[in-house]
């Protein structure tokens, strides 16, 4: 049984202008916001910010006073409000698994609406709760009365996935779990958004459960957004104290397991660079020309470390080869984390590190660099 | 033997007397409060007209119903089905409204349409509600269809009614025992129903 989509991928969400008042209220003005295809965009913001009011929109249980919200490039008015609610996942806080109906009918629940037979949805159940970690042969027969807070998000979770949406829509999915459980959620989250590699709008409210999941974080107060970007973008180029204020600029530190080496490395100057043939007579003149305490030794495309000063004197008195007192750097991809990188400099007794995008050598880390752009 | 095929026969008319009333009443409020899920206008309006009628004591909505249609079958029927419509209005409104608004909300985000929430979400949330209206319905109808036969609507009552009259204890037992039992039935019956009926997940 195939399922009737309304889009196979999607490539973009917009939405465009849009206000929606309750009486004198706004719970939304003028929003302009476009999710990308395959990102997981976070809304953030305090109670009353208009969050939900936002995400609802994209599925139609609200529609917008004026503006218009598109999917692909097409107006979602375009598409019956079922069929579309269909083909978007849909989590929420509460769950709303209906509470008279076993886990697999809960489950299975749109595919018996959309007519598929008793066997194929017993597969296809017993696939979806596998992927959440819920043994199939254990949970398919129970009531969701029966289960956890943090077992009951998961079956949510299946359920929304169920007709296989390109796009997800989650409310706080995490909301109500106690920290350990909504941290081991998270983790849990992570690994099938990345295997999925689906579209998600995900509201929450919790500044860490943002950097940890989103690509990019939008902020929203008093019904109007306030800027979007990475978390990068938002801990060190704030547009307001808002801003600052809830990703805790001022203590950037904190944010030493998100930021990552990218953000930090200082861009390397290729001129400066010596050439491990070079004899250590010339890379002396260089080094001094040049005013340089250390250089960093490296062929064509292969990486072979640091030299300091001192190193280079000595070889020049020994009459050694300059890759004799190279040391060897710690390599780091631009994505790892600065905490997986300060450790690894630490254990490894060097104060940089060379950063790699590509294979291709792109930067230095400085581990005092880090420590004076984090306080 | 003469008095016991009188008795059968009485105790059937009663109930025919009653369950026609009874089902007559659950079609009419049933369709209404579904429609009412929808206007809120049509539903405070159904439950003002069912408040009204219960306030109004048994025996005069009875009386009441003699100028207007007259006496007989027909009327004994409507007087009982007024009486029963605010037990079955009240409980299947309660039930499909107090229904915990995110599941309702969370069945239409994932693509329920109006029809398939009420299928899906209000009506098994309701059951136990308005199974239970259906039972108290029962029991007042029974002891509703007593009082109709003043009016011309025949059974149990009839014979209580002339027992009464004559000082004829016999009859008077012959009528009331059965309604008695009757009454005594359903709450018996019901029970156990209600008891089968109420999901898993309300049974502790």
């Amino acid at each position: 049984m195939t399922i009737k989509k309304l889009f196979d991928r999607v490539d973009s969400v917009r939405l465009e202008n849009i206000t929606k008042k309750y009486g004198e209220q706004f719970a939304i003005k003028n929003l302009n916001l476009e999710i990308q295809g395959g990102e997981l965009l976070i809304l953030i913001g305090r109670s009353g910010s208009g969050k939900t009011t936002a995400l609802r929109t994209i599925n139609r249980l609200i529609e917008p006073d004026s503006g218009t919200v598109s999917i692909n490039g097409a107006d979602v008015r375009e598409f019956d409000s079922v069929r579309l609610r269909r083909n978007i996942g849909y989590v929420i806080q509460n769950i709303g698994l209906l509470p008279h109906l076993r886990i697999s009918e809960n489950v299975g629940l749109l595919l018996k609406l959309e007519g598929w037979n008793e066997e194929e949805i017993r597969k296809r159940v017993r696939d979806l709760l596998t992927l959440v970690s819920l043994p199939p042969e254990r949970f398919m027969d129970r009531y969701p009365h029966e289960l956890s807070g943090g077992q009951q998000q998961r079956v949510g979770l299946a359920r929304a996935m169920a007709m296989d949406p390109p796009l997800f829509l989650m409310d706080e999915p995490f909301g109500a779990l106690d920290p350990l459980l909504r941290t081991q959620l998270q983790d849990e989250f992570f690994k099938i958004k990345k295997e999925l590699g689906r579209t998600i709008v995900f509201i929450t409210h919790d500044i860490n459960e943002a950097f940890r999941l989103g690509d990019r974080i939008a902020i929203m107060n008093n019904a109007e957004l306030i800027q979007v970007g990475t978390p990068e973008e938002l801990i060190f180029s704030p547009v307001s104290d808002l801003v600052s204020e809830i990703v805790d600029s001022k203590r950037k530190y904190r944010h030493i397991d998100t930021l990552k080496v990218g953000d930090m490395m200082q861009p390397l100057a290729r001129e400066d660079t010596l050439d491990p043939g070079m004899s250590a007579e010339s890379a002396l003149d260089l080094m001094v020309r040049k005013g340089l305490e250390f250089a960093f030794v490296m062929g064509k495309s292969e990486v072979s470390g640091r030299v300091c000063l001192n190193d280079v004197l000595k070889a020049r008195t020994r009459g050694i080869e300059l890759k004799e007192v190279t040391r060897a750097l710690p390599l780091f991809s631009s994505d790892t984390t600065l905490i997986e990188a300060l450790a690894k400099l630490k254990s490894e007794g060097e104060s940089m590190g060379l950063v790699l995008e590509d294979n291709e050598p792109a930067g230095v880390l400085f581990s005092d660099r880090v420590l004076q752009n984090l306080i | 033997m003469v008095i016991t095929v009188e008795i059968l026969e009485a105790t059937l008319e009663h109930l025919f007397l009653a369950y026609t009333a009874l089902l007559i009443g659950a079609l009419v409020s049933i369709p209404l409060i579904l429609l009412s899920l929808y206007n809120a206008k049509l539903a405070s309006l159904i439950m003002r007209f069912s408040n009204l009628v219960q306030a109004v004591p048994s025996f005069a909505v009875v009386a009441v119903v003699v100028p207007l249609i007259g006496i007989g079958f027909t009327p004994a029927v409507i007087a009982i089905m007024l009486r029963v419509l605010l037990p079955l209005i009240k409980n299947t409104y309660i039930g499909l409204f107090n229904v915990d608004p995110s599941l309702i909300e969370s069945a239409k985000g994932i693509g329920l349409t109006e029809f398939q929430v009420i299928r899906y979400v209000r009506l098994p949330n309701a059951y136990p509600a308005i199974f239970a209206g259906i039972k108290f319905a029962a029991i007042l109808a029974n002891s509703i269809a007593v009082l109709t036969a003043l009016i011309g609507g025949g059974g149990l009552g009839s014979m209580i009614f002339e027992g009464l009259t004559n000082f004829n204890t016999t009859k008077i037992l012959a009528g009331t025992l059965p309604v008695i039992a009757i009454a005594l039935f359903l709450d018996f019956s019901f029970s156990k129903i209600e008891h089968w009926l109420t999901p898993v997940y309300l049974q502790k």
